[in-house]
Protein backbone atom coordinates (compact mmCIF):
# COMPACT_ATOMS: atom_id res chain seq x y z
CA UNK A 1 0.00 0.00 0.00
CA UNK A 2 2.92 2.61 1.04
CA UNK A 3 4.92 1.17 -2.14
CA UNK A 4 1.73 2.15 -4.51
CA UNK A 5 1.35 5.02 -3.03
CA UNK A 6 4.81 6.16 -3.13
CA UNK A 7 4.84 5.31 -6.70
CA UNK A 8 1.75 7.51 -7.84
CA UNK A 9 2.80 9.95 -6.20
CA UNK A 10 5.65 10.30 -7.96
CA UNK A 11 3.98 9.70 -10.97
CA UNK A 12 1.58 11.86 -10.55
CA UNK A 13 4.43 14.53 -9.66
CA UNK A 14 6.13 13.51 -12.48
CA UNK A 15 3.09 13.79 -14.27
CA UNK A 16 2.73 17.57 -13.35
CA UNK A 17 6.21 18.35 -14.62
CA UNK A 18 5.85 16.47 -18.24
CA UNK A 19 4.97 18.39 -21.22
CA UNK A 20 3.06 16.15 -24.10
CA UNK A 21 2.31 17.90 -27.59
CA UNK A 22 1.32 21.62 -27.79
CA UNK A 23 2.74 22.36 -24.12
CA UNK A 24 0.63 21.09 -22.24
CA UNK A 25 1.31 19.14 -18.77
CA UNK A 26 0.63 15.59 -18.46
CA UNK A 27 -1.26 15.86 -15.59
CA UNK A 28 -3.59 18.14 -17.18
CA UNK A 29 -3.75 15.81 -20.66
CA UNK A 30 -4.55 12.97 -17.63
CA UNK A 31 -7.00 14.85 -16.07
CA UNK A 32 -8.73 16.13 -19.00
CA UNK A 33 -8.61 12.45 -20.69
CA UNK A 34 -9.96 11.13 -17.13
CA UNK A 35 -12.75 13.32 -16.53
CA UNK A 36 -13.47 13.47 -20.42
CA UNK A 37 -15.44 10.46 -20.98
CA UNK A 38 -17.59 11.37 -17.79
CA UNK A 39 -18.08 14.88 -19.46
CA UNK A 40 -18.71 13.57 -22.41
CA UNK A 41 -21.30 10.71 -21.18
CA UNK A 42 -22.86 13.62 -18.79
CA UNK A 43 -22.77 16.20 -21.88
CA UNK A 44 -24.66 13.48 -23.92
CA UNK A 45 -27.17 12.10 -21.27
CA UNK A 46 -27.96 16.19 -20.38
CA UNK A 47 -27.58 17.22 -23.93
CA UNK A 48 -30.00 14.21 -25.06
CA UNK A 49 -32.54 14.93 -22.18
CA UNK A 50 -32.45 18.43 -23.35
CA UNK A 51 -33.01 17.24 -26.52
CA UNK A 52 -35.91 14.78 -25.72
CA UNK A 53 -37.48 17.52 -23.24
CA UNK A 54 -37.29 20.42 -26.05
CA UNK A 55 -39.08 17.78 -28.14
CA UNK A 56 -41.27 16.75 -26.39
CA UNK A 57 -42.06 20.57 -25.83
CA UNK A 58 -41.70 21.71 -29.55
CA UNK A 59 -43.90 18.15 -30.42
CA UNK A 60 -46.64 19.87 -28.09
CA UNK A 61 -46.50 23.06 -29.47
CA UNK A 62 -45.97 21.65 -33.42
CA UNK A 63 -49.45 19.88 -32.19
CA UNK A 64 -51.33 22.79 -31.29
CA UNK A 65 -49.48 25.25 -34.04
CA UNK A 66 -50.65 22.76 -36.19
CA UNK A 67 -54.56 22.86 -34.63
CA UNK A 68 -54.27 26.50 -35.20
CA UNK A 69 -53.01 26.34 -38.54
CA UNK A 70 -55.39 23.93 -39.47
CA UNK A 71 -58.41 26.09 -38.28
CA UNK A 72 -56.42 29.17 -40.17
CA UNK A 73 -56.37 27.08 -43.51
CA UNK A 74 -60.14 25.74 -42.64
CA UNK A 75 -60.99 29.82 -42.69
CA UNK A 76 -58.77 30.70 -45.17
CA UNK A 77 -60.17 28.13 -47.64
CA UNK A 78 -63.54 29.37 -47.07
CA UNK A 79 -62.46 33.06 -47.34
CA UNK A 80 -61.04 31.84 -50.53
CA UNK A 81 -64.04 30.10 -52.09
CA UNK A 82 -65.95 33.07 -50.74
CA UNK A 83 -63.51 35.90 -52.37
CA UNK A 84 -62.79 33.38 -55.67
CA UNK A 85 -67.43 33.35 -55.56
CA UNK A 86 -67.25 36.71 -55.37
CA UNK A 87 -65.10 37.29 -58.04
CA UNK A 88 -66.82 35.26 -60.31
CA UNK A 89 -69.81 37.21 -60.00
CA UNK A 90 -68.04 40.15 -60.23
CA UNK A 91 -66.87 39.11 -63.57
CA UNK A 92 -70.15 38.36 -64.42
CA UNK A 93 -71.64 41.08 -63.33
CA UNK A 94 -68.79 42.98 -64.79
CA UNK A 95 -69.39 41.54 -68.14
CA UNK A 96 -73.26 42.56 -67.82
CA UNK A 97 -72.18 46.26 -67.34
CA UNK A 98 -70.33 45.94 -70.01
CA UNK A 99 -73.13 44.81 -71.94
CA UNK A 100 -75.21 47.14 -70.87
CA UNK A 101 -72.27 49.94 -71.47
CA UNK A 102 -71.61 48.61 -74.95
CA UNK A 103 -75.55 49.19 -75.81
CA UNK A 104 -77.17 52.23 -74.37
CA UNK A 105 -79.74 52.21 -76.68
CA UNK A 106 -81.42 49.21 -75.29
CA UNK A 107 -83.66 49.26 -72.13
CA UNK A 108 -82.89 46.53 -70.49
CA UNK A 109 -82.58 44.97 -66.94
CA UNK A 110 -80.58 42.88 -65.41
CA UNK A 111 -81.42 40.00 -63.10
CA UNK A 112 -80.64 37.06 -60.84
CA UNK A 113 -81.82 33.55 -61.42
CA UNK A 114 -83.25 32.67 -58.06
CA UNK A 115 -84.86 29.16 -58.93
CA UNK A 116 -85.90 26.79 -61.60
CA UNK A 117 -89.11 24.84 -62.61
CA UNK A 118 -89.85 21.81 -60.09
CA UNK A 119 -91.47 20.25 -63.11
CA UNK A 120 -88.39 18.27 -64.96
CA UNK A 121 -90.42 18.25 -68.30
CA UNK A 122 -90.40 21.90 -68.04
CA UNK A 123 -87.63 24.18 -68.44
CA UNK A 124 -87.96 27.42 -67.09
CA UNK A 125 -86.48 28.92 -64.66
CA UNK A 126 -87.04 32.17 -61.89
CA UNK A 127 -85.98 35.62 -62.15
CA UNK A 128 -85.59 38.12 -59.12
CA UNK A 129 -87.30 41.25 -60.99
CA UNK A 130 -91.49 41.38 -61.58
CA UNK A 131 -94.04 43.31 -62.24
CA UNK A 132 -92.83 46.01 -59.72
CA UNK A 133 -89.39 45.92 -62.01
CA UNK A 134 -92.38 47.01 -64.97
CA UNK A 135 -91.53 43.55 -66.44
CA UNK A 136 -93.84 42.12 -68.91
CA UNK A 137 -94.62 38.74 -70.36
CA UNK A 138 -93.10 37.83 -73.63
CA UNK A 139 -89.92 40.37 -72.90
CA UNK A 140 -87.20 38.63 -73.90
CA UNK A 141 -84.18 37.21 -71.41
CA UNK A 142 -80.01 36.76 -72.84
CA UNK A 143 -77.05 36.99 -71.07
CA UNK A 144 -74.22 38.26 -72.88
CA UNK A 145 -73.72 35.25 -74.85
CA UNK A 146 -77.01 34.73 -76.70
CA UNK A 147 -81.01 34.09 -76.42
CA UNK A 148 -82.07 32.49 -73.22
CA UNK A 149 -85.61 32.49 -73.27
CA UNK A 150 -88.77 34.71 -72.84
CA UNK A 151 -90.92 36.07 -69.81
CA UNK A 152 -94.11 33.63 -69.56
CA UNK A 153 -95.30 34.63 -66.08
CA UNK A 154 -94.44 37.91 -64.51
CA UNK A 155 -94.98 38.33 -60.23
CA UNK A 156 -94.85 41.43 -58.33
CA UNK A 157 -90.95 40.48 -57.31
CA UNK A 158 -90.54 37.38 -59.40
CA UNK A 159 -90.60 36.30 -63.14
CA UNK A 160 -90.83 33.08 -64.82
CA UNK A 161 -88.34 32.55 -67.89
CA UNK A 162 -89.07 29.78 -70.52
CA UNK A 163 -86.19 28.63 -71.50
CA UNK A 164 -85.18 28.30 -75.56
CA UNK A 165 -85.01 24.56 -74.63
CA UNK A 166 -88.73 23.99 -73.64
CA UNK A 167 -90.75 22.20 -76.12
CA UNK A 168 -92.89 25.14 -76.03
CA UNK A 169 -90.94 27.54 -76.84
CA UNK A 170 -89.81 28.97 -80.27
CA UNK A 171 -87.47 32.01 -81.47
CA UNK A 172 -87.70 33.15 -84.54
CA UNK A 173 -84.08 32.87 -86.23
CA UNK A 174 -81.81 32.99 -89.30
CA UNK A 175 -78.23 31.50 -90.60
CA UNK A 176 -76.27 34.42 -90.20
CA UNK A 177 -74.36 33.81 -93.57
CA UNK A 178 -76.88 32.87 -95.73
CA UNK A 179 -79.54 34.78 -94.32
CA UNK A 180 -82.16 31.45 -94.24
CA UNK A 181 -85.29 32.15 -91.81
CA UNK A 182 -86.75 29.69 -89.91
CA UNK A 183 -87.79 29.01 -86.15
CA UNK A 184 -86.00 27.82 -83.32
CA UNK A 185 -87.93 25.20 -81.17
CA UNK A 186 -87.06 23.62 -77.94
CA UNK A 187 -87.56 19.91 -77.47
CA UNK A 188 -87.34 19.59 -74.27
CA UNK A 189 -84.42 18.50 -74.14
CA UNK A 190 -80.66 20.82 -73.88
CA UNK A 191 -80.80 20.57 -77.81
CA UNK A 192 -83.43 22.85 -79.82
CA UNK A 193 -84.08 22.19 -83.12
CA UNK A 194 -84.62 24.82 -86.13
CA UNK A 195 -87.68 24.14 -87.81
CA UNK A 196 -88.81 25.36 -91.53
CA UNK A 197 -85.72 25.02 -93.21
CA UNK A 198 -86.22 23.35 -97.11
CA UNK A 199 -83.77 19.86 -97.35
CA UNK A 200 -82.45 22.20 -100.66
CA UNK A 201 -80.76 24.59 -98.23
CA UNK A 202 -76.91 23.72 -97.79
CA UNK A 203 -76.53 23.95 -94.21
CA UNK A 204 -73.20 23.37 -92.51
CA UNK A 205 -72.59 22.47 -89.39
CA UNK A 206 -71.06 25.58 -86.87
CA UNK A 207 -73.10 27.92 -88.95
CA UNK A 208 -73.76 30.76 -86.22
CA UNK A 209 -77.76 31.20 -86.15
CA UNK A 210 -79.54 34.38 -85.43
CA UNK A 211 -82.71 36.08 -83.95
CA UNK A 212 -84.76 37.36 -87.25
CA UNK A 213 -86.76 39.98 -85.10
CA UNK A 214 -89.99 38.07 -86.74
CA UNK A 215 -91.51 37.11 -83.30
CA UNK A 216 -91.46 40.25 -81.78
CA UNK A 217 -90.00 39.40 -78.91
CA UNK A 218 -85.84 39.14 -79.33
CA UNK A 219 -84.27 42.60 -81.69
CA UNK A 220 -83.07 41.32 -84.83
CA UNK A 221 -79.30 40.00 -84.66
CA UNK A 222 -78.79 38.31 -81.36
CA UNK A 223 -76.73 35.62 -81.16
CA UNK A 224 -78.79 32.32 -80.76
CA UNK A 225 -76.64 29.27 -81.56
CA UNK A 226 -74.36 27.27 -84.17
CA UNK A 227 -75.87 24.42 -86.04
CA UNK A 228 -74.76 21.05 -84.83
CA UNK A 229 -75.91 19.06 -87.24
CA UNK A 230 -77.77 18.69 -90.64
CA UNK A 231 -80.19 16.04 -91.74
CA UNK A 232 -82.31 15.79 -94.69
CA UNK A 233 -86.36 15.32 -92.67
CA UNK A 234 -89.68 15.57 -94.29
CA UNK A 235 -90.75 17.92 -95.27
CA UNK A 236 -87.81 19.90 -93.53
CA UNK A 237 -84.21 19.28 -92.34
CA UNK A 238 -83.87 18.36 -88.87
CA UNK A 239 -81.25 20.63 -87.87
CA UNK A 240 -79.71 20.26 -84.37
CA UNK A 241 -78.58 23.76 -82.28
CA UNK A 242 -76.16 24.21 -79.85
CA UNK A 243 -77.42 27.46 -77.92
CA UNK A 244 -74.80 30.07 -77.40
CA UNK A 245 -75.69 31.15 -74.04
CA UNK A 246 -75.07 28.45 -70.91
CA UNK A 247 -78.54 27.33 -69.82
CA UNK A 248 -77.41 24.90 -67.74
CA UNK A 249 -75.06 27.65 -65.74
CA UNK A 250 -77.24 30.63 -65.52
CA UNK A 251 -76.74 32.72 -62.76
CA UNK A 252 -77.29 36.62 -64.47
CA UNK A 253 -79.50 37.35 -66.76
CA UNK A 254 -80.62 40.68 -68.75
CA UNK A 255 -84.43 41.30 -69.64
CA UNK A 256 -84.87 42.94 -72.60
CA UNK A 257 -87.60 45.75 -71.67
CA UNK A 258 -88.13 46.82 -75.19
CA UNK A 259 -87.38 45.06 -78.39
CA UNK A 260 -84.64 48.14 -79.60
CA UNK A 261 -82.00 46.11 -81.98
CA UNK A 262 -79.04 46.04 -80.56
CA UNK A 263 -75.75 47.50 -81.74
CA UNK A 264 -73.26 44.60 -82.76
CA UNK A 265 -69.45 44.28 -81.45
CA UNK A 266 -68.48 46.87 -79.30
CA UNK A 267 -65.41 47.53 -77.27
CA UNK A 268 -65.52 45.43 -73.83
CA UNK A 269 -68.83 43.14 -75.14
CA UNK A 270 -69.19 39.88 -74.01
CA UNK A 271 -71.49 39.89 -76.62
CA UNK A 272 -71.71 37.68 -79.46
CA UNK A 273 -73.63 39.02 -82.60
CA UNK A 274 -73.47 38.37 -86.03
CA UNK A 275 -71.89 40.63 -88.31
CA UNK A 276 -74.54 43.19 -89.05
CA UNK A 277 -75.91 43.54 -92.05
CA UNK A 278 -73.88 46.54 -94.29
CA UNK A 279 -75.63 49.87 -93.55
CA UNK A 280 -77.63 51.45 -96.20
CA UNK A 281 -76.47 54.32 -98.29
CA UNK A 282 -78.46 57.13 -96.75
CA UNK A 283 -76.90 59.53 -93.68
CA UNK A 284 -77.06 58.16 -90.50
CA UNK A 285 -79.66 60.50 -88.83
CA UNK A 286 -81.78 59.29 -92.28
CA UNK A 287 -81.62 55.74 -91.80
CA UNK A 288 -82.05 55.96 -87.88
CA UNK A 289 -85.62 57.65 -88.76
CA UNK A 290 -86.47 55.80 -91.60
CA UNK A 291 -85.50 52.01 -90.29
CA UNK A 292 -86.10 52.46 -86.60
CA UNK A 293 -85.42 49.17 -85.36
CA UNK A 294 -82.77 48.24 -87.26
CA UNK A 295 -80.01 50.62 -87.03
CA UNK A 296 -77.18 49.47 -88.04
CA UNK A 297 -74.35 49.27 -85.29
CA UNK A 298 -72.37 51.94 -86.60
CA UNK A 299 -75.12 54.51 -86.26
CA UNK A 300 -76.74 53.27 -83.23
CA UNK A 301 -73.90 55.57 -81.19
CA UNK A 302 -74.96 58.71 -82.39
CA UNK A 303 -78.79 58.03 -82.06
CA UNK A 304 -80.19 59.13 -78.61
CA UNK A 305 -80.13 56.19 -77.06
CA UNK A 306 -83.78 54.64 -76.03
CA UNK A 307 -82.61 53.30 -72.37
CA UNK A 308 -80.93 56.48 -71.51
CA UNK A 309 -80.84 56.22 -67.68
CA UNK A 310 -82.22 52.61 -67.75
CA UNK A 311 -81.20 50.95 -64.29
CA UNK A 312 -79.02 48.02 -64.46
CA UNK A 313 -79.37 46.76 -61.39
CA UNK B 1 14.52 10.20 8.13
CA UNK B 2 15.41 6.33 8.56
CA UNK B 3 15.59 4.72 11.69
CA UNK B 4 18.77 2.95 11.48
CA UNK B 5 18.43 1.62 14.93
CA UNK B 6 15.63 -0.60 13.65
CA UNK B 7 16.20 -4.65 14.01
CA UNK B 8 14.27 -7.16 12.10
CA UNK B 9 12.91 -10.26 13.94
CA UNK B 10 13.59 -12.49 11.17
CA UNK B 11 16.19 -15.38 11.23
CA UNK B 12 18.41 -13.45 8.50
CA UNK B 13 20.30 -11.17 10.01
CA UNK B 14 19.15 -7.35 10.00
CA UNK B 15 22.47 -4.99 9.88
CA UNK B 16 22.65 -1.52 11.32
CA UNK B 17 24.53 1.30 10.36
CA UNK B 18 26.02 4.38 12.57
CA UNK B 19 23.47 6.85 12.78
CA UNK B 20 23.13 9.23 9.94
CA UNK B 21 25.64 7.21 7.89
CA UNK B 22 22.82 5.89 5.57
CA UNK B 23 21.88 9.36 4.88
CA UNK B 24 25.36 10.83 4.38
CA UNK B 25 26.30 7.57 2.35
CA UNK B 26 23.02 8.56 0.04
CA UNK B 27 24.03 12.22 -0.24
CA UNK B 28 27.67 11.51 -0.83
CA UNK B 29 26.66 9.27 -3.87
CA UNK B 30 24.46 11.38 -5.26
CA UNK B 31 27.17 14.79 -4.86
CA UNK B 32 29.71 12.21 -6.40
CA UNK B 33 27.47 10.69 -9.06
CA UNK B 34 26.75 14.32 -10.38
CA UNK B 35 30.39 15.35 -9.79
CA UNK B 36 31.57 12.28 -11.74
CA UNK B 37 28.73 12.77 -14.27
CA UNK B 38 30.61 16.10 -15.75
CA UNK B 39 33.79 14.10 -16.81
CA UNK B 40 31.52 11.73 -18.77
CA UNK B 41 33.17 8.34 -19.97
CA UNK B 42 34.00 5.51 -17.58
CA UNK B 43 31.64 7.90 -14.79
CA UNK B 44 28.75 7.45 -16.60
CA UNK B 45 29.00 3.68 -16.70
CA UNK B 46 28.02 3.82 -12.82
CA UNK B 47 24.84 4.41 -11.28
CA UNK B 48 26.13 5.42 -7.80
CA UNK B 49 22.75 5.84 -5.95
CA UNK B 50 20.96 2.80 -7.52
CA UNK B 51 24.16 0.69 -5.13
CA UNK B 52 23.58 2.71 -2.57
CA UNK B 53 20.00 2.17 -2.47
CA UNK B 54 20.57 -1.90 -3.57
CA UNK B 55 23.08 -2.14 -0.55
CA UNK B 56 21.05 -0.45 2.10
CA UNK B 57 17.52 -2.10 1.06
CA UNK B 58 19.19 -5.64 1.17
CA UNK B 59 21.18 -5.26 4.25
CA UNK B 60 18.24 -3.21 6.14
CA UNK B 61 15.78 -6.16 4.81
CA UNK B 62 12.90 -3.91 5.57
CA UNK B 63 10.25 -3.04 2.42
CA UNK B 64 8.94 0.24 3.63
CA UNK B 65 12.65 1.71 4.81
CA UNK B 66 14.14 0.44 1.26
CA UNK B 67 11.08 2.30 -0.52
CA UNK B 68 11.53 5.21 1.29
CA UNK B 69 15.02 5.28 0.97
CA UNK B 70 15.01 3.98 -2.34
CA UNK B 71 12.25 6.92 -3.27
CA UNK B 72 14.50 9.74 -1.28
CA UNK B 73 17.99 8.88 -3.36
CA UNK B 74 15.88 8.66 -6.80
CA UNK B 75 13.66 12.26 -5.97
CA UNK B 76 17.22 14.03 -5.23
CA UNK B 77 18.79 12.28 -8.17
CA UNK B 78 16.20 13.80 -10.55
CA UNK B 79 16.57 16.68 -8.73
CA UNK B 80 20.18 16.95 -9.47
CA UNK B 81 19.89 16.00 -13.26
CA UNK B 82 19.21 18.69 -15.52
CA UNK B 83 16.71 16.94 -18.07
CA UNK B 84 15.24 14.33 -15.82
CA UNK B 85 11.14 14.89 -14.93
CA UNK B 86 11.23 14.86 -10.92
CA UNK B 87 10.21 11.11 -10.12
CA UNK B 88 11.53 9.54 -12.91
CA UNK B 89 14.51 8.07 -10.98
CA UNK B 90 12.01 8.45 -8.28
CA UNK B 91 10.07 5.45 -9.37
CA UNK B 92 13.06 3.02 -10.26
CA UNK B 93 14.76 3.45 -6.98
CA UNK B 94 11.66 3.06 -4.73
CA UNK B 95 10.79 -0.18 -6.51
CA UNK B 96 13.85 -1.33 -6.47
CA UNK B 97 14.19 0.02 -2.65
CA UNK B 98 11.03 -2.32 -2.18
CA UNK B 99 12.12 -5.35 -4.23
CA UNK B 100 15.50 -5.27 -3.19
CA UNK B 101 14.50 -5.18 0.76
CA UNK B 102 11.94 -8.35 -0.27
CA UNK B 103 14.78 -9.99 -1.58
CA UNK B 104 17.33 -9.11 0.75
CA UNK B 105 14.93 -10.23 3.40
CA UNK B 106 14.80 -14.05 1.79
CA UNK B 107 17.88 -14.37 0.60
CA UNK B 108 21.33 -14.33 1.59
CA UNK B 109 23.27 -11.37 -0.13
CA UNK B 110 26.52 -11.45 2.05
CA UNK B 111 28.58 -12.94 -1.16
CA UNK B 112 30.38 -11.54 -3.39
CA UNK B 113 28.67 -13.11 -6.29
CA UNK B 114 25.65 -13.09 -4.60
CA UNK B 115 26.08 -9.50 -4.79
CA UNK B 116 27.39 -9.27 -7.76
CA UNK B 117 24.49 -11.08 -9.67
CA UNK B 118 21.57 -9.12 -7.22
CA UNK B 119 23.43 -5.84 -8.94
CA UNK B 120 23.45 -7.21 -12.61
CA UNK B 121 20.06 -8.17 -12.33
CA UNK B 122 18.62 -5.04 -10.45
CA UNK B 123 20.41 -3.00 -12.51
CA UNK B 124 18.94 -4.29 -15.49
CA UNK B 125 15.53 -4.00 -13.55
CA UNK B 126 15.92 -0.19 -12.20
CA UNK B 127 16.53 0.07 -16.67
CA UNK B 128 13.66 -1.60 -17.32
CA UNK B 129 11.47 0.81 -15.54
CA UNK B 130 13.33 3.65 -16.60
CA UNK B 131 12.43 2.44 -20.15
CA UNK B 132 9.41 1.78 -19.32
CA UNK B 133 8.39 5.64 -17.55
CA UNK B 134 10.10 7.19 -20.28
CA UNK B 135 8.06 5.27 -23.06
CA UNK B 136 4.86 5.60 -21.29
CA UNK B 137 4.87 9.37 -19.73
CA UNK B 138 7.80 10.64 -21.59
CA UNK B 139 6.93 9.52 -25.09
CA UNK B 140 10.54 8.36 -26.05
CA UNK B 141 11.42 5.79 -27.45
CA UNK B 142 14.13 4.26 -24.62
CA UNK B 143 15.78 1.31 -25.12
CA UNK B 144 14.82 -1.27 -22.50
CA UNK B 145 18.16 -3.57 -23.19
CA UNK B 146 21.37 -3.36 -25.74
CA UNK B 147 24.92 -3.30 -25.25
CA UNK B 148 25.50 -0.68 -23.53
CA UNK B 149 23.15 -0.97 -21.12
CA UNK B 150 24.99 -4.44 -20.62
CA UNK B 151 28.19 -3.35 -20.62
CA UNK B 152 26.81 -0.93 -18.08
CA UNK B 153 25.67 -3.33 -16.00
CA UNK B 154 28.40 -5.46 -15.32
CA UNK B 155 30.87 -2.36 -14.51
CA UNK B 156 28.26 -1.18 -12.54
CA UNK B 157 27.49 -4.73 -10.77
CA UNK B 158 31.35 -5.10 -10.62
CA UNK B 159 31.73 -1.35 -8.89
CA UNK B 160 28.94 -2.49 -6.54
CA UNK B 161 31.07 -5.48 -5.04
CA UNK B 162 33.46 -3.26 -4.27
CA UNK B 163 31.62 -0.73 -2.75
CA UNK B 164 29.32 -2.64 -0.54
CA UNK B 165 32.24 -4.16 0.85
CA UNK B 166 33.75 -0.80 1.87
CA UNK B 167 29.88 -0.19 2.78
CA UNK B 168 29.99 -3.08 4.94
CA UNK B 169 32.28 -0.96 7.34
CA UNK B 170 29.77 0.96 8.63
CA UNK B 171 27.88 -1.54 10.09
CA UNK B 172 27.38 -1.52 13.76
CA UNK B 173 28.28 -5.23 15.09
CA UNK B 174 25.94 -6.67 17.29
Amino acid sequence: MLLASVVAAQVLLLAYQVKRDHDVRLIRYWSAEASMPAARSGSWFFSHLGGLWTGYVDLHNARKENADLRAQVGQLELRNSQLATQAAEAQHLQILLNFHNAHPEAQMLAAQVIGASADTASETIYINRGEDDKVKRNMGVITPDGVVGKIVEVLPNTAEVMLMTDKDMGVGAMFSDSRTHGVVKGTGDPVPMMDYIVNDEKIQPGETIITSGEDRIFPKGLLVGAVGTAKEGNPFQKIQVQPAARLDRLEDVIVLVTQQELAPGKQGDGFRVSPAPPPPTPAPAATDAANSGSTPAANSSNAKPATQGAPVK
Amino acid sequence: MLNTGFQSEQNIEVHKFYTGSVVLVGFFALILQAFLHKYGGVADLVDLPLLVVIYFSVSRRNPVTGLLFGAAVGIFQDGLSHDNPIGLYGIANTLVGYFASTVGARLDTEHPVARFVLTFLFFHFHQVIIAFIERALLNEPTPFFGLRLLVDSLVTAAVGVVLFALLDKLRRSN
